[in-house]
């Protein structure tokens, strides 16, 4: 970044072969030599975009319907079987006779007329097949269909809170720190405020103030818990920035402070920011899968946190589901935490080790 | 702080009141006006049938007196429900805290001082992991390991968890021991995985200060410059996380004192949110988000003890 900038300054003599190429192969190269001196990162670059890619062809790859429950196709029953109650069966005779005695589906059970796969026994906790390939949970449901679609909303809370928190904090960090005097009092208090007040907590009481716990409030009250912590980033970020030279400058041609703000500013805060974006991100969708586990979750949304409390349930017998299910939580937190971690060693190298009092 | 918690608690909808009614007169007896009374003779049972602005100034003024208000569902103090918590809440704290300062310290030293080593390498992927698993699957796991029982070689390690009771330390140590140090260890790696990582990078940075390169020029033992000179150094900045780790702890033990039906503070916030019981979650948050604030003023004069270079200046 630097070389590029001061390449440009120094100008004419000099070839400019990163700027002579377009703009694609620019962002390739650029791309590849941080894959090659950062390998942890790729690796975490690599689970993102596995994860995207699952999210984004759910629907695809996905098998089996996450919601439709699977049972045993039905078996034909035995002349003896067709009175036994208990055992599950089709038989074709009593579909045959039920055209005209209606009454005959009152006297048997229901299986004795489906026909396919509505009819067998619900196939609960099974292990892995080739038509299931992590097998199925305590309700029929096909566990690597659900595990697919939970990505939507991992990346969804993740994503969304972390775009509320730096969005709000951005703004609440620059206009404190720029403008100081007792906008930065206030601003710095109710930062406190926030900080001191425990999240789990927030999170508890959040969820039962809202009308309906949706997916949607909850991602965004992880984002209103984030604001404070990027306020603060931000915030020391724009004090060392404001005494800069240029900004002066800015001033002394008559810019607005908006304007300031804007285009002299921010710009050069950009990398803190996205440090911080990257890893908060992790960090919400652990906090939506910790909250969906204790049962607080949005109950209509394919939850990792909520699958992992099934898996529980079901105890010893099989504590695959738990496994699966965690892991692919523990893989798409691990990849945003080590891009970030990456990311913040490129951008940023004196945010090295300080990790504030956010517990980022 | 208390005027947040006040207004956020007091918006809850489905307020207890009506959980009561429906509880005490599932059908509705007796029409309309009939269930209005009811309501009004239990809000005046409660004291809640003033507005709220009202409420709110009542609250502030026994808030400074030192009443935390009376439990909707008990009947006691809001006090006396934090205080039998509070134990379980400390001991489950405590021992997690513990495992992370026993894996954090020894194991920052290590991966410092045999930077770029395998070992160094492993532990690191190691801390890494821990970041992101999220602490209550690897409860989950452990939990469901040691009721199954590990098999390593000739011993089987696994035991009776004692979910349904919950035994203190003083109470029976060894069934305590049993069902708290599942969701210690659990806690405790994912704090000191935190913890490790920042001691690790400390400890590089100042494993390369002329200070350091001094006492090695005079001759001092490999571990007395470690734990006297480096690590002192070190630990300043790791003081704010393990600060921030013990607050963490006390709230997030929610998560594992549901996951063992442990009666702790987290325990019975969330049994009170769910019973809509206003005062227990109001005083509960007033006083947790105290006890942070005051945490946060402790490692700040704590700054000041361990590095005279604070005090000066």
């Amino acid at each position: 970044m630097a070389q590029e900038q001061s390449a440009g300054v120094l100008g004419s003599g000099i070839p400019l072969s990163m700027r002579d190429r377009p703009f694609p192969l620019r962002a390739l190269s650029s791309l590849s030599r941080f894959m090659r001196t950062k390998p942890l990162g790729a690796f975490g670059l690599v689970l993102i975009v596995v994860l995207l890619m699952m999210a984004v062809l759910a629907n695809v790859i996905d098998r089996v319907d996450p919601d439709a429950i699977v049972r045993e196709p039905a078996k034909n029953c035995t002349p003896e079987q067709v009175e036994d109650r208990s055992v599950e069966c089709f038989s074709p005779e009593l579909l045959a006779q039920a055209q005209s005695d209606a009454t005959l589906r009152l006297r048997y059970p229901a299986s004795r007329f489906q026909e396919g796969s509505g009819g067998g026994n619900v196939v609960t906790n099974a292990g892995s097949s080739s038509d299931h390939w992590l097998g199925t949970d305590g309700r029929g449901r096909d566990l690597y269909s659900r595990i697919i679609h939970g990505s939507r909303l991992a990346l969804l809370v993740g994503i969304g809170g972390a775009v509320i928190a730096v969005f709000l904090g951005t703004i609440f960090g620059v206009v404190s720190a720029y403008f100081g005097g007792w906008v930065d009092f206030c601003m710095q208090r109710v930062t406190d405020a926030l900080f001191a007040f425990p999240s789990l907590i927030f999170l508890l009481v959040f969820s039962q103030v809202v009308p309906d716990p949706n997916k949607y409030w909850i991602t965004f009250a992880l984002g209103i818990l984030g604001v404070a912590s990027v306020t603060r980033l931000a915030r020391s970020a724009v004090l060392s920035t404001r005494e800069e030279v240029y900004v002066l400058a800015a001033e002394t041609v008559g810019a607005s402070n908006l304007r300031i703000m804007l285009r002299h500013i921010l710009p050069n805060i950009v990398a803190p920011l996205i440090v911080i974006f990257t890893i908060s991100i992790g960090a919400y969708i652990l906090a939506e899968a910790g909250l969906a586990f204790i049962g607080l979750g949005d109950p209509a949304a394919i939850s990792w946190g909520q699958m992992v409390n099934e898996g529980r349930q079901l105890g010893t017998a099989r504590p695959q589901m738990a496994l699966y299910v965690g892991l692919a939580i523990t893989l798409t937190v691990l990849g945003f935490n080590l891009l970030g971690d990456a990311l913040r060693d490129v951008l940023d190298p004196r945010m090295r080790g300080r990790s504030g009092r956010a517990g980022f | 702080m208390a005027t947040l918690v006040f207004f956020a608690t007091n918006v809850l909808p489905g307020d207890f009141v009506a959980q009561k009614i429906a509880a005490n007169n599932p059908q509705g007896e007796g029409g309309r006006e009939a269930v209005e009374a009811q309501i009004q003779k239990i809000k005046e049972q409660l004291g809640i049938d003033d507005p709220v602005p009202v409420r709110y100034v009542k609250y502030l003024g026994s808030l400074l007196r030192g009443d935390f208000g009376t439990s909707y569902q008990t009947g006691e103090s809001a006090l006396s429900d934090f205080r039998k918590g509070i134990p379980y809440t400390l001991q489950l704290s405590l021992m997690a805290f513990l495992v992370s300062l026993l894996t954090s310290i020894p194991i920052g030293i290590i991966s410092a001082i045999r930077q770029d080593s395998y070992i160094d390498y492993g532990l690191r992927f190691l801390a890494i992991l821990f970041v992101a698993a999220p602490n209550f699957w690897v409860a989950t796991m452990l939990l469901l390991w040691v009721v199954n029982g590990i098999d390593i070689g000739p011993l089987t390690i696994g035991w009776e968890v004692p979910l349904t009771e919950h035994p203190l330390l003083w109470e029976n140590p060894g069934d305590s021991l049993r069902l708290f140090v599942i969701p210690a260890v659990a806690g405790g790696l994912a704090s000191g995985a935190g913890v490790m990582r920042l001691l690790r990078s400390q400890m590089l940075e100042v494993l390369r200060q002329d200070y350091i390169r001094t006492a090695w020029a005079k001759g001092a033992s490999e571990r007395v410059i470690i734990i006297r000179h480096a690590l002192k150094n070190a630990l300043i900045p790791v003081l704010t996380i393990i600060g921030l780790t013990m607050a963490t702890l006390l709230s997030g033990n929610v998560v594992f004192e549901y996951l063992f039906n442990i009666p702790g503070v987290g325990y019975r916030i969330l049994n009170a949110i769910y019973r809509r019981d206003v005062p227990v979650v109001q005083s509960f948050v007033v006083i947790i988000a105290t006890f942070i604030v005051f945490l946060n003023l402790a490692i700040d004069v704590l700054y000041g003890v361990i590095d005279p270079r604070i005090r000066l200046s």
